[in-house]
């Protein structure tokens, strides 16, 4: 019984590990641009499907980097040509809005590449379970907390030392001084968005290589992320990441 | 001088003509009715293409839709062309009955349908035994269905959940252990599917170690896949299906737990082999249909024409439950010769499906007692690699007719009330 619960409390903080990414990513776009972005579990898939189109000619390594480069880059375009033109508007034009965009993603990813689900192989090395007893904690698994606690770390080296995460945190504290103050809020705004569609891009395809794919799975890995930001305090970064 | 001779144009006297003639147009009879009369026949399809079971039911669909082409190139039913209506359930059964009623009562289907989900199919049932209209449950495998809660209007493609049980619970004992182990999705399809393992195996002298009642579309299995391993079983069997299936058995394998415990099965999908990795494709379970069987007649023109449609993909059990679920209501229509749902509900009570919609061996007939498909199960094992294709990706060990999985309709719990 003492084992399995051991078993347990493990196996909960390596999965809770895999939601930080989203959940950080989500509370980045609410504290700064005031969106509630239901279609993260949308950037999530896309991240994934995008790796599972290029790992053929980039490998898994090569679409770990670039699958969220690309996701971030659909992210600003959906921030620009979207979402800017709600800024300002009672958050529930946001949310509306990131609610349908949701839809479409999975829509498009299952028309783009069809309903069935897809396999994504990760790397030998990492499919094998460490050690008999601890039989579920597997290398990928290990790798995806190594991941995630490697991204947490640059997201707060960029926040608390670079000039953007400054920014960023004095944007989220009050808008309206850093405007009064010269700096482009718009851009800003567009930048953070990208960052957080980026980490979901990333969850995407760290999620790929242990789930595999299918259209509908960022609906069901969303919801947990919206409680941990919820629960962690909204406009809490450390808060969303201790409660996951 | 224009808007004069407009005013003209438009006289009281014109529009009186104008009246007379389409008056005449009307009372012109012959010509409307044989209009009419090519009017197309709409059969409403209810299916869940969006969702865990997305996949799935496209293919009952893509099934239908080439039967539909095949009917109409024979003359329809009754000589009027079929247009196939399909409604979007979303896996949920709300929206499955709201669905289902707008079929029936705005687009006055005579024929329903659907669903894939084993609850939504129930639900659907009562709304169509309601407004009295005959359905084909292609793809919910529930045993009610066709068992305590069966209707005089619902017939039944795909297996009970008993007969899925039956096919490969005596192997599954007897090749792998007496202690078992259940991975079960909660809801109306899991329930009686592990009811029935279980009673098969009390009967067999085994035991059931535990079951792990999973939630529909659950992502992460290692919760219960640790109390199963736990459990120490002889045999894991999981019973959960679609993206749940490709979840749970590729983190089984990451797990090593297939090393140490075999994992098999009642109910696998080739969708769900497709969507695996070569590694995951394991373990013994029972197909509902094959789409590679020597010497079965008009197999192969059937393979190649959903070919010719899917882009080359093959066939599955779910292409052949849309395709019998249409060509049976044609068939009994046409032999009939009447729309009529209570006749032909009637009708169906025994029909035997001919070769080229039957597509195996065995004898295929809807059974008049619980009108239940009496079709083949496919028992056999999962190949990681496709040997001569890359879908072919099952082996066959037996072919178990209808007839022999499924339980005595005294033993179903169906009694059928017809109406007045």
């Amino acid at each position: 019984m003492t084992q399995l619960l051991l078993f347990n409390v493990t196996n909960g903080l390596i999965i809770g590990a895999f939601y930080v990414l989203m959940a950080l990513g989500l509370s980045l776009i609410l504290n700064l641009s005031n969106v509630i972005n239901f279609a993260h579990g949308g950037f999530l898939v896309a991240g994934g499907y995008i790796a599972y189109s290029i790992t053929p000619y980039v490998g898994f390594w090569g679409a770990l980097l670039v699958a969220p480069l690309l996701t971030a880059a659909i992210g600003l375009a959906v921030e620009r040509v979207l979402i800017r033109p709600l800024y300002g508007r009672d958050p529930l034009y946001g949310l509306l809005l990131t609610f349908g965009l949701a839809f479409i993603f999975e829509d498009g990813t299952r028309f783009i590449w069809g309903a069935q689900g897809k396999p994504v192989t990760i790397p030998a090395f990492l499919a094998q379970p460490l050690s008999d007893e601890f039989f579920f904690i597997t290398g990928y698994r290990l790798f995806m907390v190594a991941m995630v606690a490697v991204s947490v770390a640059l997201l707060f080296v960029l926040l608390r030392y670079t000039r953007l995460g400054i920014r960023i945190r004095a944007g989220t504290l009050d808008l309206e001084t850093v405007a009064a103050l010269g700096i482009n809020v718009a851009m800003l705004r567009s930048l953070n968005f990208s960052v957080g569609v980026f980490l979901a891009g990333l969850s995407g395809v760290l999620a790929a290589g242990q789930l595999g794919l299918e259209p509908t799975m960022g609906s069901g890995l969303l919801m947990p992320s919206f409680i941990a930001i919820i629960v962690g305090g909204v406009g809490s970064l450390p808060g969303t990441w201790v409660d996951c | 001088m224009s808007s004069h001779r407009f005013s003209r144009n438009l006289s009281r006297r014109v529009v009186l003509k104008g009246a007379a003639a389409l008056s005449g147009l009307q009372l012109a009879s012959p010509f409307i009715i044989r209009a009419r009369g090519e009017t197309p026949l709409r059969i409403g399809m209810v299916d869940p293409l969006t969702g865990v079971y997305a996949a799935v039911a496209q293919n009952e669909v893509s099934g239908a839709r080439l039967a539909v082409e095949q009917i109409n190139a024979k003359g329809g039913i009754l000589g009027r062309p079929i247009e196939l209506l399909v409604e979007d359930s979303a896996n949920d059964v709300g929206t499955g009955v709201q669905k289902t009623r707008k079929l029936i009562e705005r687009d006055e289907v005579p024929f329903i349908i659907g669903d894939v989900n084993s609850g939504i199919a129930q639900a659907m049932a009562q709304v169509t035994a309601e407004k009295k209209t005959l359905h084909i449950v292609a793809g919910g495998h529930t045993d009610g269905i066709t068992g305590k809660d069966c209707k005089w209007n619902v017939y039944r493609v795909c297996n009970t959940t008993r007969m899925e049980a039956n096919s490969v619970s005596d192997l599954l004992f007897t090749k792998y252990g007496k202690k078992w182990h259940f991975v079960t999705p909660d809801y109306a399809f899991g329930h009686t599917l592990q009811e029935a393992c279980a009673e098969n195996l009390k009967k067999l002298g085994g035991t059931v170690t535990g079951n792990e009642l999973t939630p529909l579309g659950t992502s992460d299995f290692s919760a219960y896949l640790i109390k199963a391993r736990a459990a120490k079983p002889d045999v894991l069997l999981l019973l959960v299906q679609g993206s749940d299936m490709v979840n749970c058995l590729k983190q089984i394998v990451q797990f090593g737990i297939d090393k140490q415990i075999h994992v098999a099965g009642t109910q696998q999908e080739l969708e769900s082999l497709n969507a695996l990795p070569p590694e995951a494709r394991i373990g013994v379970w029972m197909f509902e249909w094959y789409w590679k069987q020597p010497n079965t007649p008009h197999l192969a023109e059937f393979v190649s024409d959903i070919r010719k449609r899917t882009g080359g993909k093959v066939p599955t059990a779910r292409t052949w439950f849309g395709y019998t679920s249409m060509h049976s209501l044609a068939l009994v229509a046409n032999r009939e010769k009447t729309i009529d749902s209570v006749k032909l509900a009637r009708a169906l009570g025994d029909f035997e499906l001919p070769d080229e919609v039957k597509l195996q061996p065995n004898k295929c007939y809807y059974r008049k007692g619980d009108h239940q498909l009496m079709t083949s199960a496919f028992v056999g094992e999962a190949l990681s690699k496709g040997a001569g294709d890359p879908e072919d990706l099952f082996r066959v060990y037996t072919i178990v007719a209808g007839d022999k999985t499924s339980p005595a309709v005294s033993e179903t719990g169906c009694t059928l009330q017809w109406p007045a």
